[in-house]
């Protein structure tokens, strides 16, 4: 079932960004993409939404090229939330959450009652029912970050693709978000998402995978990966590693 | 002093091409046989009896001399423009300044209110000075930003076409002469006559004068405003006049010949480009250029569907949309 | 609003628009008049069937299809500004025309949907070509604006070339509906086979609303719904413009009204916006005809002066 990448490229315009990497993600887990700028890991994320091509190697899925399926198969099995969206004029927040359901409506996009069943189930779980007749223009940035992964939801995919999700958010969101994402993974979902905070991957997620230059360099529990030796080789950072007194996750502590 | 010398070549050859293209409109593409001996001899020994020599003194020179100046009016009116709007796509004709100056002649000259209330070239000032303040306040051309180009060009744009239509329709309710109309519209200067030219050489020349006096605050204006300022310009009084200049210029032209465009969109283009950003050599140089080309465009104007006449204007909008778009795609907007 | 109220209230609209367009004119007819005159013989038949009849039919059609190919390129190209007279379309189409009227001087009108046609294609390719896919609002807007220049400077230029024709083009090309009829009506109505496709392609416009990254990831491929927009939207415009002759600002307006009162979905904007646009021009030919009889004023004047200072508007209100 599981997805994974065989002596995977991607680059854009003949550029070479992901090389000849072989990464298998298990399933079921929630899965942090680590790594400094640069490395590769949107990258990574966006060949796996299929959004890039692979250069050589594949992306596998089932046992078959991810690239060879037709896309609207894979609609029902990978969502992807973007790290930026545009902000479209003149939609409800509830128009927007139903066009998560469009790979499962027909030629009209006419919603079936589990359609709108789903759809609603999803803006409760994200705190945007009450929102449903606003437009999205006109919420803030948090609210309009909760309406599309909700959006996101509806598409009601075993897979669930996020790239940085957390990055333009005030803290209570990233708080909120991690916790929503968490409990979605507890139902069943495989979570696989780029962050920049190597705590916060640490304390929510509960499978790694660190990057560097286009290669892939640790993965494993945070335990296994989050060590001085990692920060030293991937970041060249010098840090202590110390167990969350909360969560008892570990957590790294930067040393002068 | 091998620039100098370049710009003194350059200069000279400018004049002389200048001449050798007036001597030509004056004679070329003529219907009764005009010869350029014949526009020689016209001056200095003037027949009475000899109808080539009555053409060139009595329609030809007018026209010749209405081409150049139109030229040299427009050429340095859209100098200014860019000048003080830091803007290289502004021009008389894409920031709506044509299209209100032809709307406010037809205005004057077709309402029977109005009409005769004001003399058409103050009409075509006024409805110039409308368009233009318009465009500079909707495109927010006194914020400085290169985002605002692009803004400014569209809110001209949106400006001529407002005018090209309330224009249209006061034509056509007054009076259904389309070809007529079109003529116009483009900018012939099938019809100079001395006449016209009495009433519009003394503005002409004058606003001219003063563009040159322009010149070195149009310089200091590049630095930016709070540079141009330090350096004790007066910022509201350089771009009061340069408007006004710029007002003069155009409404003159298109009072005496219709609205043509492009001309003061390319003409400061090549002057910058042969001599460099100093306003106080671009300015007069624009000129001759300016005069050039529609001097050019008016001889090819009785070219092109001899033995009837084409609008100069039509010629110059021809070479003139291209450039415009090579500039739009050269400039980051 | 909602779509729910726009629609029987914009039907109620275009009815009574329709009813005054037979009405008024140069002669005020009464209901009666207009009854009879759908009849052969009677005393008004000429100018109820032939006149105000097709031309109400021509309107209508115009409208709607200038304000889908407006809905859909703003949908595509997700640019307010964008529409097809602002990115030179119609200008592109209008050339086409003339240059076929005034050098295939005996050849039948019956091609000119297809002349004009191809032009507002090639206007499209070309600037395609210049802006490349990935141009700024601004700039896309600005080469379309500079490309609609030359080909007006272009289309100028033949005219007055050939004044022998200037009367035929000039009446055409300002945007007006006089006199058309049913021949003008029958060349335009085959296109509209092209109106159930575009509607189609709400659901995909909606997604693509989303952003290329996630149209992707619902599994809607960008690109092809682009094309199929665009290629649909150059289509009606061509076919509207060689009808009527480039009617401005039609194509910016109706869109924005209509996403203004409708929202943006496309299934219930793209059917509103067709009614707006219907409307629109109804009410400006409607205007033109009756504001200073008998002479007419081209409907596309009207729809400048109005659609110009919209199109400020918006100017301002972009960041």
């Amino acid at each position: 079932m599981s997805l994974s990448a065989h002596q995977l490229s991607v680059g854009y315009h003949g550029h070479t960004i992901v090389k000849k990497m072989d990464l298998t993600l298990p399933d079921g887990r929630f899965i942090a993409l680590l790594g400094p700028n640069g490395c590769g890991k949107s990258t990574l994320l966006k060949c796996f939404a299929r959004i890039l091509p692979a250069m050589s190697g594949e992306v596998n899925w089932q046992g078959q090229n991810l690239h060879h399926y037709p896309s609207k198969q894979l609609a029902k099995a990978l969502a992807l939330l973007p790290q930026t969206q545009p902000i479209p004029e003149g939609i409800k927040v509830k128009d927007l959450v139903a066009y998560g359901r469009s790979p499962y409506t027909g030629f009209w996009g006419k919603l079936s009652t589990q359609d709108h069943q789903i759809v609603e189930q999803m803006m409760q779980q994200t705190g945007t029912y009450e929102l449903r007749d606003q437009l999205v223009s006109e919420l803030s940035g948090g609210q309009r970050q909760r309406v599309w992964l909700a959006m996101v939801l509806a598409q009601d995919t075993p897979y669930l693709l996020l790239d940085e999700p957390t990055t333009y958010m005030d803290i209570n969101h990233q708080v909120e978000l991690m916790h929503q994402l968490q409990a979605l993974n507890k139902q069943g979902k495989t979570i696989i998402t780029v962050l920049h905070d190597i705590n916060q991957a640490a304390r929510y997620c509960d499978h790694l995978v660190v990057m560097k230059a286009g290669e892939l360099k640790y993965q494993g529990s945070p335990e296994e990966v989050l060590t001085s030796a990692m920060l030293k080789d991937v970041f060249s950072l010098s840090a202590q590693i110390h167990q969350d007194p909360v969560s008892g996750t570990p957590m790294c502590v930067v040393e002068d | 002093m091998s620039h100098l010398f370049r710009s003194v070549s350059l200069g000279l050859f400018l004049c002389l091409g200048l001449l050798l293209i007036s001597w030509w409109n004056l004679f070329a593409w003529s219907v009764v046989p005009v010869s350029g001996a014949d526009v020689l001899h016209a001056f200095t020994s003037f027949n009475d009896q000899s109808i080539a020599h009555r053409i060139v003194l009595d329609l030809r020179l007018p026209r010749l001399l209405t081409a150049l100046l139109v030229g040299a009016c427009l050429a340095s009116a859209g100098t200014i423009m860019q000048g003080l709007t830091r803007n290289p796509l502004a021009a008389p004709s894409v920031l709506g300044v044509n299209a209100g100056a032809a709307l406010g002649m037809a205005l004057v000259s077709t309402l029977p209110f109005l009409y005769g209330a004001l003399s058409t070239s103050i009409a075509a000032m006024l409805g110039g000075g409308v368009a233009w303040l318009l465009v500079m306040l909707l495109g927010s051309a006194w914020r400085v930003g290169a985002n605002e180009h692009g803004r400014l060009v569209l809110a001209g744009v949106a400006i001529s076409a407002l005018c090209a239509a309330l224009t249209k329709a006061v034509v056509i309710m007054e009076e259904d002469q389309a070809a007529g109309v079109m003529t116009w519209l483009a900018g012939s200067l099938a019809d100079a006559r001395w006449q016209k030219w009495q009433t519009f050489w003394p503005v002409a020349s004058i606003s001219l004068i003063g563009a040159l006096g322009l010149a070195p605050s149009l310089n200091v204006l590049q630095l930016g405003e709070d540079n141009a300022r330090n350096l004790g310009i007066n910022l509201l009084r350089s771009k009061l006049f340069g408007s006004l200049l710029v007002l003069m210029l155009v409404g003159a032209a298109i009072s005496a010949v219709g609205s043509i465009g492009f001309v003061g969109l390319i003409v400061p283009h090549i002057a910058r480009l042969m001599f460099g950003q100093d306003f106080r050599l671009c300015l007069p140089v624009a000129m001759i250029i300016g005069a050039l080309l529609v001097t050019l465009a008016d001889t090819l104007s009785r070219a092109v569907t001899y033995p009837m006449e084409t609008p100069a204007g039509a010629i110059l909008a021809l070479i003139g949309a291209p450039f415009f778009i090579y500039l739009v795609r050269k400039r980051t907007l | 609003m909602t779509a729910q109220r726009f629609f029987p209230f914009a039907l109620i609209m275009l009815f009574a628009l329709s009813l005054a367009n037979l009405l008024f004119g140069a002669v005020s007819l009464s209901l009666h008049d207009i009854w009879q005159g759908l009849f052969v013989g009677s005393e008004q038949h000429f100018t109820v069937y032939e006149y105000r009849l097709p031309r109400l039919f021509l309107a209508i059609l115009v409208g709607a299809g200038l304000a889908l190919s407006g809905a859909l390129v703003q949908g595509v190209i997700r640019n307010p500004l964008a529409s097809p007279d602002v990115l030179g379309v119609s200008h592109g189409a209008g050339l086409a025309a003339v240059f076929y009227m005034t050098y295939f001087n005996g050849a039948s009108t019956e091609w000119l949907p297809e002349v004009a046609l191809s032009g507002g294609l090639c206007a499209a390719l070309i600037l395609w070509y210049l802006c490349g896919a990935h141009s700024s609002a601004i700039k896309l807007a600005i080469t379309g604006v500079a490309l609609a220049a030359f080909w007006a400077s272009c289309i100028d230029f033949l005219m007055l070339t050939k004044p022998l024709e200037i009367n035929n083009a000039l009446l055409w090309l300002t945007g007006s509906l006089w006199g058309r009829s049913w021949p003008q009506l029958q060349a335009l109505l085959p296109w509209f086979v092209l109106v159930p496709f575009a509607l189609g392609l709400s659901k995909y416009l909606n997604v693509l609303d989303l952003g290329d990254d996630s149209a992707n990831s619902l599994g809607v491929s960008p690109q092809s719904v682009r094309l199929l927009s665009l290629a649909i939207a150059v289509a009606l415009t061509a076919a509207c413009v060689s009808v009527c002759g480039p009617i401005g600002f039609l194509g910016l307006v109706a869109p924005h009204l209509t996403r203004k009162l409708v929202g943006g979905r496309h299934q219930s904007l793209l059917p509103a916006t067709m009614l707006t646009g219907a409307c629109l021009l109804l009410a400006a030919d409607l205007a033109a005809r009756t504001l200073a009889p008998p002479i007419e004023l081209p409907a596309g004047i009207l729809t400048a002066i109005i659609g110009a200072p919209y199109f400020l508007w918006l100017l301002l209100r972009m960041k």
